[in-house]
Parts: C-alpha cells; sequence; structure tokens
C-alpha cells in the first residue's frame, strides 16, 4: 500500500513537471532561508556559552539615572567588593581600548602593526573564563610584563618562529613596554572578548609603567575605563550583592555622580533575557528577532504556495480520488496517501534546501557578517526547535491538503464536474493576499532602508569630506626629537604639489570627538547648565579651512595659539548649537561674554557652523574646539587623480620621519560612512529577504495562473470564437490575480508605515514616509505580479480557439 | 438481493429544488441482469448512485441482502461496497498515473489482499478479458474498447456480487461495444448480479428485464426472458 503511494506520488510529480517544480523549488527556497536564518540565532544564542562557569558570573555595570548602562566601571571596586563580600569567589578585570598601540617584535626592523584588539587583563583571565590555552600555563599571565597571543597573532609576528619566550614591545599611551610571550591561545567564534594579544594587567600595578597617567591606577575609584566581572557563590542571590555594591558605593564614593551599580548574568550579556531588559549588550536582540520573523514569513510563504498549488492542482486530482473510493478506498487511506505526497515533496525540497544553504552560505555570511557554517546550528538546542517547526509546517500543510482533497465526493467527481467549493477559492485567495502583502511589505521595508541610507550618505555635512586623506599620527619614538620630526613632516608634505591643505588634530569627523565634559557657564545661564555635556574635539589653525567648515561669526585659532600649553589657554571656538546650550541669544553675545569651566575662563573667540561631527542618526552636539597641535591625525585635501601614487609617496615621507611606526591611512568619506553599517546591513538583508520573497511569491502565482488558465481554456476557446480580442482575453484573466495583490498591497501600507515610522525615530535626521515610495512599490508589486501571469494570460489569449475547444 | 420502496432524492441548488428520484420502488432478485432505460435527465445515474451505495438517498427504504443501508455512514457503505459492489462507467475512470495492473491491483489493495495473492488474481482476470499483453501499459496508451475492458477486470477482480454499470458502451464503438456486452453477459452467466444503465435498445436486449423510468419514477417493466 505504501509503495503503491509513493509509486503514484513520484508519478504525479513526473508527469506535473511545472507544479512539481515550483512547488519543490519554492519549499526549498523556504526552507533554505529558514536554515540559514537559524544558523544565525544559534549561533548567537550560543556566544559565550562555552564558558564554564557562566551561570556564576557576573558583569559589573554603570548605570545613569536616564537608564543608559555601560560596562566601565573604575578599577578599585573589584578587590575592594571582594574583601567585603564572602560571596564573591573571584574577580576578573580586563579593559578593551585603553591598551591599544603599535607592536613590534625587539628584532631589527621588525615591522610594526597597529593593534586595536588587545588590552590589559587580569592575571587570573585564562583561569577565570573558559579559553584553551594551546601553549603556557595560565598562571604565567599572573606576572607583570607577559603577553598571551592569539594563534593568528602568533602568525602575524612569529610566523613559524617558536613564539613562547620570545619578546615584544608594545608602545601605547602608557609608553614603550617589552612583554615576554608565555602563552598562546585559542577562542572559539562564538566568544564575545576577541583579543588578538592580551598584556597582564598586573604590569600597570606598577606606577613607573603608568607613564603618568595616574586616572589608570588600579586601586583608583575615579577612571571608569575598566571592565569587571565577579564569580559568586551559587547559592548567593546576585541582586543582594548589587544592593550592597551600591552600599559600598555610596560609602566610597566622594563626588556623587548619580550613578548606580548593576549587576549583569554573563549569559545575559551577548543577548538580554528579553526586550525589557536595556542593559548593554555586545549583541542585538532586536536584530535577531527581525531575522527570525522573517525566517518564517518566508516559510510561511512557501507553505501557502504548497497549499494553494497542490489544492488547485486537485481539479487533475479530483478524478482519481473519486475512482479511489468507488473501488473502495476509505477518506483515512486517501489522506494518508497525501500526506506521503506531502511527506514525499518536502523530503526532496529538504535535501534541496540544504544544497542552497551550501551554495549561499558565502553570500548570508557577507550580509550578516558572521562565520557562519553548517555546524553553527548545532551549537545550541533552537535547531531542534527549528526542525521541529519545519516538521510541523511540512505535516499541517500535508494535512490540510490531503484533508481538502480527500473530502471529494465521488459521485460528483466522477461526472466531470468538480464544484469548485466557496470556501477553497476563499482560501486560495487569502493566501495570495498573505503571501503578497509579506512580500509588498518587505519590499517597501526595503526601500525606505535604502532611502534613508542613502539620504544620510548624501546630506551636507557641512564639512567637505571629499579627497580628504588622513593618516593616522605616529605613536612610537615619541621622544624629545619628535615635535621636531614632526614639523619637518608637515612641511616636507605641504611642499607636495598634490596637498592643497592639511591640517593636525585631535579628532576628525566620524571617528567621534576627544572627550566629552560638563561644568560650563556663562552669565545669563540658568541653574543646571553646568550639568549640560559639551564635547570637545582638539584642533589646529588650518582645521576648519581644510576641512571647508563654515565660520559664523569671529575667527579661528591663529598658528601660535595652538602651541599654548593645556592650562594656559583661553580661547576656544564654539559651534552654533554649543552656544545654543550655552544660552547665548547670538553669536556675537557669546563673542563678547566670557564662559566659565569649572575654575576657569575662556573666551570664545568663533562661532563655526553646524556640522555633522558624527553620523546623521545622532543630533549635532554642542562642541567646543580646543587649541592643540595634537598629531592624533593628519588630514590632508588632495588635488590628483593618481591617488594611489601620492600615497605611496606620502608613505615613504612619514617612513623617514616616523621610522618605527605603522603608515595608517583612510578617506575621510569612506570612514565617516562606516558609522552607516548597521543601516548597510539592515538595507542589504531586507533587499535579500524581499527578493527572496518575491520570488517564492511569484514562483506560486505563476503556477496559479497556469491553472487558471488551463481551468478556463474552454471558456476562453468559446470566447474566442465568439469574437473577444487577445487583450480582453489576458484582462480577464489577469484581473483578478491583479485584484489580490491590490489588496495586499492595501494591507501592506498601514503595517509598514507604522513599522518605519517606529525605526526612523532611531534618526535625528530622517527621510519623509512619502506616499509616492509607496505608490511606486505599489506599482512596481502590480507590475511584478502583471509580468508574472502575463506570460500564462497571453499564451491562453494568443492560442487557437479550435483546438482548446477539441480537447474537451 | 436489492430491494427499493418509496426512494426518493432530491437535489438543492441555490434556487431551484430537483426531485431526481420520486418514490421510486423495485426489486432486483440475485442472478438478475436488469438494463434501466429513460430519457436523460431522468434519474438514472442518481438511481445507479445510490444503489452502488455511493450516494445516500433522501427517503425510502433500500435493502441490500435483507440490511436497510439507506442511512448508513459514508464508512459503512465505504466498507460494504468494496466487498459487494463493483462499477462500470462510460467514461472508464482509468487512473491515468497508473499502469493496466496497477489500476486492477487497486480494489484489492483497499480490501487488504497480500501481494502475492493480488498478483494470481489480477493476472487471472487480465487474462480472462484478454488484456494481459498489456498490462504494463498506461491508459491513455488504449484504445477506448480496451480501456472499456481493463475497467470491467476492475470491477470484477473482487469477485463482486453485484456489477453497476452506467452506460459502458456509450463511448464505444459497436464491436467494442458488443464485446464489452459479451463480457457482462459472461459474467452474468457465472452468477454475478447486473444492473446496467444504457440508452440503446440493442445493448438492452442482452439483459432478462428492462425497467423504464420517466421523471425518477419507473412507469414500466419488460421481461424479455
Ligand atoms: N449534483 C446535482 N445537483 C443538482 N441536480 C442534479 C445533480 N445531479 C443530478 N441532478 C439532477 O437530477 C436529475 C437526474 O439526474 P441523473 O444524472 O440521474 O440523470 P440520468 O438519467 O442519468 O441522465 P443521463 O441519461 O443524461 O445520464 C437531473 O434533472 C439532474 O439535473
Ligand atoms: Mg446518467
Amino acid at each position: 500500500m505504501l509503495r503503491n503511494y509513493f509509486k503514484i506520488a513520484f508519478r504525479n510529480l513526473w508527469r506535473n513537471k511545472l507544479y512539481s517544480f515550483i512547488n519543490i523549488a519554492g519549499l526549498a527556497m523556504g526552507i533554505a532561508a529558514f536554515i540559514l536564518i537559524l544558523q544565525y540565532v544559534s549561533f548567537e544564542k550560543s556566544v559565550n556559552g562555552f564558558h564554564r562557569n557562566i551561570a556564576t558570573t557576573y558583569r559589573l555595570l554603570n548605570e545613569n539615572p536616564k537608564g543608559e548602562t555601560w560596562p566601565q566601571v573604575e578599577p578599585g571596586w573589584a578587590q575592594k567588593a571582594k574583601e567585603r563580600f564572602p560571596e564573591i569567589k573571584a574577580y576578573c578585570r580586563f579593559e578593551e581600548g585603553v591598551g591599544q598601540g603599535i607592536v613590534r617584535r625587539t628584532t631589527e626592523n621588525a615591522e610594526p602593526f597597529r593593534e586595536t584588539n588587545v588590552g590589559y587583563a587580569e592575571g587570573n583571565f585564562f583561569e577565570f573564563f573558559s579559553f584553551n590555552l594551546l601553549e603556557g600555563n595560565a598562571a604565567a599571565f599572573k606576572k607583570p610584563n607577559v603577553v598571551f597571543l592569539s594563534k593568528a597573532a602568533v602568525k602575524k609576528y612569529f610566523g613559524k618562529d617558536e613564539p613562547i619566550g620570545q619578546s615584544l614591545i608594545l608602545y601605547n599611551q602608557f609608553g614603550k613596554a617589552t612583554y615576554t610571550v608565555n602563552g598562546v591561545y585559542e577562542i572559539p567564534v562564538n566568544s564575545d572578548i576577541r583579543y588578538d594579544m592580551v598584556f597582564s594587567l598586573e604590569t600597570l600595578s606598577n606606577p613607573a609603567n603608568l607613564n603618568d597617567n595616574d586616572w589608570a591606577q588600579l586601586d583608583n575609584l575615579s577612571s571608569q575605563y575598566i571592565n569587571t566581572y565577579f564569580q559568586i557563590n551559587e547559592t548567593a542571590d546576585y541582586k543582594k550583592l548589587e544592593q550592597k555594591l551600591n552600599t559600598l558605593r555610596n560609602e566610597l564614593k566622594k563626588d556623587k555622580d548619580g550613578l548606580v551599580f548593576r549587576l549583569q548574568p554573563f549569559a545575559n550579556v551577548h543577548l538580554p533575557a528579553s526586550f525589557s531588559d536595556n542593559y548593554q549588550t555586545t549583541g542585538n536582540l532586536k536584530y535577531v528577532y527581525i531575522l527570525s520573523i522573517i525566517a518564517i514569513l518566508i516559510l510561511v510563504i512557501a507553505w501557502f504556495n504548497y497549499i494553494n498549488l497542490s489544492t488547485a492542482n486537485a481539479l487533475k486530482r479530483a478524478n482519481e480520488v473519486g475512482v479511489r473510493k468507488v473501488v473502495g478506498a476509505s477518506r483515512g487511506s486517501l489522506v494518508l496517501q497525501f500526506l506521503g505526497e506531502s511527506v514525499l515533496v518536502n523530503m526532496i525540497s529538504f535535501g534541496l534546501a540544504l544544497l542552497i544553504v551550501q551554495l549561499l552560505q558565502p553570500l548570508f555570511n557577507t550580509i550578516i557578517e558572521k562565520e557562519l557554517a553548517f555546524t553553527s546550528l548545532l551549537s545550541t538546542p533552537a535547531w531542534v526547535a527549528g526542525l521541529g517547526l519545519l516538521i510541523v509546517g511540512s505535516l499541517l500543510s500535508g494535512a490540510y491538503t490531503a484533508y481538502s482533497l480527500s473530502g471529494f465526493n465521488p459521485v460528483e467527481t466522477l461526472k466531470g464536474k468538480l464544484v469548485k467549493t466557496n470556501k477553497a477559492v476563499v482560501l486560495r485567495k487569502s493566501l495570495v493576499v498573505f503571501q503578497f502583502s509579506i512580500s509588498i511589505g518587505l519590499l517597501l521595508v526595503t526601500a525606505f532602508i535604502y532611502r534613508q541610507l542613502n539620504y544620510m550618505q548624501h546630506k551636507s555635512l557641512g564639512v567637505n569630506t571629499d579627497q580628504l586623506l588622513v593618516i593616522r599620527g605616529p605613536q612610537v619614538d615619541k621622544d624629545s626629537t619628535y615635535k621636531q620630526r614632526r614639523t619637518a613632516f608637515i612641511n616636507a608634505l605641504a611642499q607636495q604639489s598634490f596637498v592643497k591643505d592639511y591640517s593636525l588634530s585631535g579628532s576628525v569627523p566620524g571617528n567621534g570627538y576627544n572627550f566629552a565634559t560638563s561644568g560650563f557657564s556663562q552669565p545669563g545661564s540658568r541653574k543646571g547648565d553646568e550639568l549640560k555635556s559639551f564635547s570637545f574635539a582638539l584642533i589646529d589653525d588650518r582645521y576648519l579651512n581644510t576641512y571647508e567648515i563654515g565660520l559664523k561669526a569671529g575667527r579661528t585659532f591663529t598658528q601660535p595659539e595652538t602651541m599654548v600649553e593645556w592650562n594656559d589657554n583661553d580661547k576656544v571656538l564654539m559651534n552654533e548649537k554649543a552656544i545654543e546650550e550655552l544660552g547665548f541669544k547670538s553669536a556675537e553675545e557669546a563673542l563678547n561674554t566670557k564662559v566659565q569651566w569649572d575654575e576657569r575662563k575662556l573666551q570664545v573667540i568663533g562661532v563655526v557652523k553646524n556640522y555633522h561631527h558624527v553620523g546623521l542618526q545622532k543630533a549635532i552636539d554642542p562642541i567646543i574646539f580646543y587649541p592643540q597641535s595634537n598629531s592624533a591625525y593628519f588630514t590632508v585635501r588632495l588635488q590628483t587623480d593618481r591617488i594611489k601614487d601620492n600615497v605611496a609617496q606620502m608613505e615613504t615621507l612619514f617612513k623617514s620621519y616616523f621610522r618605527n611606526n605603522p603608515f595608517e591611512y583612510f578617506f575621510a568619506d569612506e570612514n565617516f560612512n562606516k558609522q552607516y553599517i548597521s543601516e548597510q546591513q539592515y538595507s542589504k538583508l531586507f533587499t535579500t529577504a524581499s527578493v527572496w520573497a518575491i520570488v517564492i511569491a511569484c514562483l506560486g502565482l505563476f503556477a496559479l495562473a497556469t491553472y487558471t488558465v488551463e481551468a478556463r481554456t474552454k471558456e476562453i476557446g468559446v470566447r474566442k470564437v465568439l469574437g473577444a480580442n487577445v487583450f480582453t482575453i489576458a484582462r480577464l484573466l489577469s484581473k483578478d490575480f491583479l485584484q489580490l495583490v491590490f489588496i495586499a498591497f492595501v494591507i501592506a501600507v498601514p503595517v509598514v508605515w507604522y513599522t518605519m515610522y517606529r525605526w526612523l525615530e532611531n534618526f535625528a535626521y530622517k527621510v519623509q514616509l512619502s506616499w509616492w515610495v509607496f505608490a511606486a512599490a505599489g506599482i512596481v508589486a502590480i507590475g511584478i505580479a502583471l509580468l508574472t501571469i502575463s506570460f500564462q494570460a497571453m499564451k491562453a489569449a494568443f492560442a487557437n480557439p479550435v483546438k482548446s475547444l477539441r480537447t474537451e | 438481493m436489492i430491494k427499493i420502496t418509496n426512494l426518493e432524492k432530491y437535489y438543492r441548488t441555490e434556487e431551484v429544488e430537483t426531485v431526481a428520484l420520486n418514490k421510486l420502488s423495485f426489486e432486483v432478485k440475485e442472478g438478475e441482469f436488469v438494463a434501466v432505460m429513460g430519457p436523460s435527465g431522468c434519474g438514472k445515474s442518481t438511481l445507479l448512485n445510490i444503489v452502488g451505495l455511493l450516494d445516500d438517498p433522501d427517503g425510502g427504504s433500500f435493502l441490500f441482502n435483507g440490511i436497510e443501508v439507506a442511512g448508513f455512514n459514508e464508512r459503512k457503505r465505504a466498507d460494504l461496497r468494496k466487498h459487494n459492489i463493483g462499477f462500470v462507467f462510460q467514461s472508464f475512470n482509468l487512473i491515468d498515473e497508473l499502469t493496466v495492473f496497477e489500476n486492477v491491483e487497486l480494489p484489492l489493495i483497499y480490501t487488504g489482499v497480500k501481494a502475492a495473492d493480488r498478483k494470481v488474481r489480477v493476472e487471472e482476470v487480465l487474462d480472462k478479458m484478454q488484456i494481459m499483453h498489456r498490462r504494463n501499459h498506461y491508459p491513455q496508451q488504449l484504445s477506448g474498447g480496451q480501456q472499456q475492458r481493463v475497467a470491467v477486470a476492475r470491477a470484477v477482480v473482487n469477485n463482486p456480487k453485484l456489477i453497476l454499470a452506467d452506460e459502458p458502451t456509450g463511448n464505444l464503438d459497436s464491436s467494442n461495444g458488443n464485446e464489452v456486452m459479451q463480457l457482462l453477459t459472461d459474467l452474468n452467466e457465472q452468477g454475478t448480479t447486473i444492473i446496467m444503465v444504457t440508452h440503446s435498445e440493442h445493448d438492452a436486449k442482452y439483459s432478462h428485464r428492462i425497467i423504464r423510468m420517466l421523471d425518477g419514477q419507473t412507469v414500466t417493466e419488460n421481461i424479455l426472458v
């Protein structure tokens, strides 16, 4: 019996090749998208899960009154808390960013590299966390001036040489220091902590190694720069510990800053437990949800195709059902038969889906910017749920078709007039509407994300980032000759014919500010104004010119003004937003009033026109420009069409003055647009998802159109004989479908409008939800649908009526 | 074998109610060969479907081998049907995706006959219908007469006591038609009861008795034998 079912299932698939192809291809595409996304979800859920003590480990966060949290805390708390609270078994501190600098081997002429993904970590780092040590032992990290390397770093610095016992020099804000390589580790892909190399924090406990950076002292309670993790007793209540930590904070913290401590379970550091959990995370729960929803929607579109095609195909199968019933088939056995067919179709589709997954993996990985593989699926039990969903969905869609097909009344089917029940037709139409609502919705979302991205990338920034090349300033060998060499380099650079302008600055647009601080007031300020935060940019006399940033009033700095010592300077520039925040009515008023900054008095010598120093997600910040010959960045405005050669020339020049430094540069416009990576990622994701959904939905539409045309062949023949022309017939056949697509459009619009309205709230500068975008997307969708249908409609309309009438 | 009294069947569409069978009564004894005739739309097929337990009457009594089956649910009807009744249709109604052998085998599968026994029985009846050489062909590859012989083979493979034929020669030329009529006559001689709907006086002559219908009722009966 079973064999008989499979046999007939196979023959049916084979006989209706187009139908089978569309059905299987659509399902396979849906399942493939689902598997790919399931990989991502599994991966995200698995992050950090490999740490053996994750369940009893907590991260310390600072929280401000606004509810914003961040993991950089003062380094002194950890030890104080451990002494005070016995439930703390251990703590581990590590910083990310403070230690970055330039690293090279000690050998003569060794190549230097800038390392941004490095840091200082507690001596117990390799005991506290569960990283795999390939060489060396965990205890060796407790000593000062020790470095452990990732496998990649070993290869980069030592090639095939044995790294253990070798030395590396690190140049960073703490000066120059030599570290001995004592260990090699391996970090799993699903780890949030991703150091390329890690230096022993113990090094910084020696004041001599701080290079006068007193803020970094390991017992201080005033500089927030380090991550602190606690391991606590299994029986301890972390919420109680959190309270105790806050009591400790209030007791020891002299300047009341309004912050409180929070303990965040390590398990929630990557993805929060829920959306109501607002602590800072390293992963993006929203993205996980959006992708999951897209996966399920695409799968549902594919299943609806399956249901629609199978029930439409029933017109052909009706006779078979009738005959089987007449010769004795019970409804149950027919249900089983059709279920068997659906299992077969689903299995073939699943196999094909695996193939598609293999093929699309690289593309998908670039879209979501993760290194995923099929094995990512198995990293958490999420795949069990996913597979379960797949099976349940396949069975349900199969069960529905089986149920409806097996219900045919043999008396009617054998008469050859299968009464098209209204119920079935309404259902089929609803499914098509649903499929197209999703497709059109995704299309619209894509359009708006794309428009917003495009807007941000092309809106005038108030600064000209074209042809601007930025070289990272040197960090190595900043000795007594440094200032001299720097001047010589700048002068040599200025001589080059391709250099139109240049500037030295501490920050550049797109890379944030040097710092932000508060405590400003002027005679006309209101109370509380001194709490307002202002961003600082350290610039030289040429910055505004080089970046082509406009001055609203006053003047910029002179060259001598940029040489004044930090504390002796009393001249600043402010942007329009800053003087507005300070309560000045006009630029002139600002120029004529002294501004109080804590104990100091500052003269605003110029008001800078507002420009975008950071991405357009944020409103323009109040900025104070402070004069300094800071050499974090050399900016060069080029006038050339031989960029490659000129860059090589600049490198030679740079190397001749700053021998041990890497030559690193970027283009200001590209760098600025890096702030839109997340939007670009959304854009790519939604483009792919909408194309995918539309293709599946159109496959289904195409097949439905084919059936309709087949079912109406005779009618079309008669109409043609009676004088209908090709156009009338094509319109007759297309009308119903277009109606459905239009209804789908009407459903999609409000949903998308609301969603995009909420999304655009993330941006200070945003596009309008213009009606014409909706209209255009509607026209595109209807156009695609029309194209899909018209092939069949035209074929039918042009067919010879004599032929179609004879086949009856 | 069949005793029908005051049988009624209505069809209701949105506007009109059609009376397909109007208090119709008749009887068929085991071993009989009965022809049912009448103008188009008089209710012949409706009657046959009810006798064949494919459809349910709206009133009256239908005794099948002495058991009242009017009001049986679908499952019970299907059960009774697959062991007792074979069908032959005007349009053959073979399954296109199955071979001749598989089409004939189908009723045996649904009555749960073992594969080995099925093979023996299917081959036996294909032999009898002289269609054995076409056992692996698909219906589209056969002539109308051959297809109808396959359909007859399928109807008899389960050794039903009753065969119902609705215009079995309607789609055949006269020589193929005669061949099918001969097959039915042979089956009847071997003891199978046959009820056949036909428009052909010629075919009707093969039967023992002709029931003439008009507007859902029997009007006359001609006894031929
Ligand atoms: N499904 C149905 N719905 C509505 N009316 C029906 C249906 N089936 C049959 N009828 C009506 O019932 C009556 C009897 O139909 P039936 O098919 O039994 O006639 P018939 O004698 O077999 O005709 P023919 O010789 O043309 O095959 C007809 O008037 C027909 O229109
Ligand atoms: Mg009839």
